[in-house]
């Protein structure tokens, strides 16, 4: 039986096209596990560079030795109220460290990554960013990151 | 991102406040508590509910075994505008 009836025939109903999946299984257990942040909060240091609200595709690194009083947003596409008051409501990087100490993880990564997302060249995230930043975790010998984005 | 963390070899879990749009741009695992955009790791100066929801993201971590699932979390938190 022969399903198409007409050739090319497309939908006028638009249709967003899901990229295919991607998985990594997991290997190891929690207790064994070294955890990084990854946020797309414009989180950084306050002694580096601000992202560029207009539009930025870099990123920062911050240590998972530096003080939350040490770290600032740079974001303009959500309400920053609650990040002021307390950053780790879009970056748990005290909550992460506490869940090391009482051993649900093994330790909190010495580098945790942010970026300004909710917009912006999404090829260079794609293409450039993202796999730089993966690159680093790697190198890093993280074990699996947790995301706060979206 | 995630996809490029993932991609490499490690794997991920994203909290979600938007979750049809992390599931929309092909995130293998997600998890979604009810928070606005901004506060996706819970209230501000809530210790306890942070802890608790970034503890449930690293359990459905191991938890998760098919890409592409969300899993809805059990804690509110709506910002005062």
């Amino acid at each position: 039986m022969n399903l198409t009836t007409v050739k090319g025939l497309q939908s006028e109903i638009y249709v967003p096209i899901m990229p295919p999946p991607v998985w990594e299984d997991v290997k190891k257990e929690l207790k064994d596990m070294t955890i990084a942040l990854a946020t797309a909060a414009g989180v950084h240091l306050k002694s580096d560079a601000r992202f560029n609200l207009a539009g930025d595709t870099s990123y920062r690194i911050v240590p998972n030795a530096a003080h939350i009083n040490e770290m600032m947003v740079t974001h303009g596409g959500y309400d920053n109220a609650d990040v002021n008051k307390d950053i780790n409501c879009m970056f748990p990087v005290d909550r992460l460290n506490e869940l090391a100490k009482e051993g649900l993880i093994k330790a909190a990564a010495p580098n945790h990554y942010a970026f300004m997302g909710g917009g912006g060249d999404q090829s260079a995230f794609i293409n450039q960013t993202g796999p730089e930043i993966a690159r680093r975790l790697k190198d890093e010998n993280v074990d699996a990151v947790v995301l706060t984005a979206g | 991102m995630q996809r490029s963390i993932e991609e490499i070899g490690i794997p991920t879990i994203i909290i979600s406040a938007l979750p049809p749009v992390t599931r929309q741009n092909g995130s293998p695992r997600a998890v979604a508590p009810i928070v606005p955009m901004g506060a996706n790791a819970g209230a501000p100066n809530d210790a306890e509910m942070q802890r608790a929801i970034l503890r449930d993201t690293l359990v459905q971590l191991i938890e998760i075994k098919t890409a592409g699932e969300t899993v809805p979390l059990a804690y509110e938190y709506h910002a005062k505008i």
